[in-house]
């Protein structure tokens, strides 16, 4: 990549992320280092296991099962960092009435420098599948995933950001037709900057759809996430719920939207945008919107900042709990609402674990 | 065990204590009464080291050790336990994890081993059997959706598996119908009559004295005690009220 063009602050949706770090990690060339455990989560359902070492396949400690590398359709349109990544990626393509193949866990490794992959998944009428991606390392990790759902079709797509430094860029299309249902949790618990995109659009009746997560950020990080979900369709149900904690000078930052199509009645559709400040240096920023053209529709939505409450912390301290104990437990109480909305018991106490790692809670 | 001298505190600019001097020997039940405004939960609040209560004279000596120079949970970890008036709800936490993590904080700054889960699961059982809190309740977030007896009993067995050498307890019978008055003060005697234990009784009513049975009675009036007697102080103040014995 000869040129970077990012845009900038001034651009609406943008207004809260910070890119400047990335015309630097584009220079550097990855160091290629692994670190030898890697973070995979015991099931009792094992999938396929896949490990991309910047943003390509580490072949020999993957096992491929059902997903497929090659030539993916992923339509980037006009977004500045996901028109960057390729043509060449993985796909999991499930057919009618597939039968759940076992977690699906894939592995990100980025290694000092700057990588981009483009997924597809693509479930037919009644699959289902259950997906984690876990990232890790350093540098800039870049992705665009492009998501159809068939007629009854189920999809959990649970995400953990857990580089260490640098930048993570996930940005997701979905179409979600008649009764399919897609759940997307996302816990950025690591120490680089993150920024998500969604747009998922509910074109069949009575389809489902969930995005949300717990970002946790401190120091100087940035976490920015920008979801639009659009309803087309009659009786769709979505919900996205995050939880934002920044700390320090952190800034976590959620725009949601939600959109109703003309005849799109009988939608529910529900946002909880959540802040904690840990400190009165940091900032959340919360922006839900609402755009609905249907008369015979319902939906709420809240958005709110806060402190973790002292009488709670005062409760614990006085029953011996020091105090960054105290506040670790009461963080994690405050982010458990999106991450308890993860279906798979291994998956969710993973998430937990790393929640509360971050956290340095015990 | 507990001496406190011509202790003084305030909460924002305002005095509340004026010179507070009380003595707690091991074995002993001693029952702070006095009309509303005296001082009583604020004598709490400060002994647990609660944020925003500040002592500007006096000193607190517990076990051989300054009191006030501990940070709460250090004086939960020397053996205080503090009963709240109003026990706090926090969500998201369930009780078992509330429980766990408090025991194995105070085992750890102890420098003892951590519990195990089944240990600690047994333990938990066994004091919630004692006080009519199933394990449905003990899986529940802390305090949330509790009714008012089923926080003061959620209280006892947090102190059953504490088991801390001084409780404090504030107004533990508040709220409480003569069934859970009942299972609470028992509750106090299996957990605190011991003899390297002693219990500082915060109340209003002589009910709960019926139960567990002070052997020193304290009056306290405009933050300081007026007034100490054996267990027959209590009666005297039921019949002709705080008006007449702390003048």
């Amino acid at each position: 990549m000869s040129l970077l063009e990012l845009p900038s602050n001034r651009t609406e949706g943008w207004r809260w992320s910070d890119l400047s770090a990335l015309p630097e990690i584009v220079a550097r060339q990855p160091a290629g280092t692994v670190p030898e455990a890697l973070p995979w989560i015991g099931c009792a359902r094992e999938g396929p296991r896949l490990v991309f070492i910047d943003g390509k396949l580490a072949a020999d400690q993957s096992n491929l099962g059902t997903i497929e590398i090659g030539s993916v359709q992923a339509n980037p349109a006009d977004h500045a960092l996901a028109r960057l990544v390729g043509s060449e990626g993985w796909k999991l393509k499930l057919g009618q009435d597939h039968a759940p193949q076992g977690l699906v866990q894939i592995v990100h490794v980025t290694t000092g420098g700057a990588d981009h992959l483009p997924a597809e998944i693509e479930l037919d009428v009644d699959a289902q599948a259950s997906v984690v991606e876990t990232y890790i390392g350093e540098g800039w990790a870049n992705r665009l995933t492009s998501i159809r759902l068939s007629r009854g079709a189920r999809l959990m797509l649970n995400r953990r950001l857990l580089s260490s430094a640098g930048y993570v860029s996930l940005n997701d299309h979905a179409v979600i037709g008649e009764g399919a249902s897609l759940i997307v949790a996302t816990l950025s618990a690591g120490g680089a900057d993150t920024r998500m995109d969604g747009q998922l659009t509910l074109t069949g009746d009575a389809a489902f759809a969930e995005f949300g997560g717990a970002l946790l950020a401190r120091g100087t990080q940035r976490h920015d996430a920008n979801l639009a979900v659009r309803h087309e369709a009659v009786g769709g149900m979505s919900r996205q719920v995050w939880r934002s904690v920044a700390d320090d000078k952190a800034t976590c930052s959620v725009a949601a939207r939600v959109e109703v199509a003309r005849g799109a009645q009988k939608t529910d559709g529900e946002q909880s945008l959540k802040g904690l400040l840990l400190s009165r240096t940091a900032t959340i920023n919360a922006k839900p919107e609402l755009e609905i053209f249907a008369d015979d529709v319902k939906c709420a939505h809240g958005a709110t900042v806060g402190e973790l409450n002292r009488d709670a912390l005062f409760y614990l301290a006085s029953r011996g709990v020091a105090p960054q104990e105290a506040k670790a437990l009461l963080t994690q109480a405050f982010v458990a609402d999106a991450i308890d909305r993860i279906g798979e018991e291994e998956v969710r106490d993973a998430f937990h674990e790393n929640a509360m790692a971050w956290l340095g809670g015990r | 065990m507990l001496r406190i001298e011509n202790l003084h505190a305030e909460i924002d600019g305002k005095q509340i204590l004026n010179g507070l001097t009380l003595s707690v020997g091991a074995s002993e039940v001693h029952a702070i009464m006095g009309p509303n405004g005296a001082g009583k939960s604020t004598l709490g609040y400060v002994l647990g080291g609660r944020p925003g209560y500040e002592v500007t004279s006096g000193s607190v000596v517990f076990d051989g050790k300054d009191l006030l120079d501990m940070a709460p949970d250090e004086r939960a970890a020397a053996g205080l336990f503090l009963g709240f008036q109003y026990p706090v709800e926090i969500p998201g936490v369930s009780n078992v994890q509330f429980l766990r993590t408090a025991l194995n904080a105070q085992r750890r700054a102890r420098g003892e081993a951590e519990i195990s889960a089944g240990d600690f699961l047994r333990l938990a059982r066994a004091q919630g059997e004692a006080l009519g809190v199933s394990m449905d309740m003990m899986k529940r977030n802390v305090n949330v959706g509790f009714s008012g007896g089923e926080k003061k009993r959620n209280e006892m067995v947090q102190m059953g598996l504490i088991d801390p050498r001084l409780a404090v307890l504030d107004e533990t019978d508040s709220g409480l119908d003569i069934d859970a008055l009942r299972i609470v003060g028992d509750g106090i005697n299996r957990i605190m009559r011991k003899p390297d234990k002693a219990v500082l009784l915060i109340t209003h009513y002589q009910r709960l004295l019926d139960i567990v049975e002070p052997d020193f009675v304290h009056v306290l009036a405009e933050g300081r005690i007026v007034r100490s007697g054996g267990p027959e102080l209590a009666h005297q103040l039921e019949r002709e009220g705080y008006g007449a014995i702390a003048a």
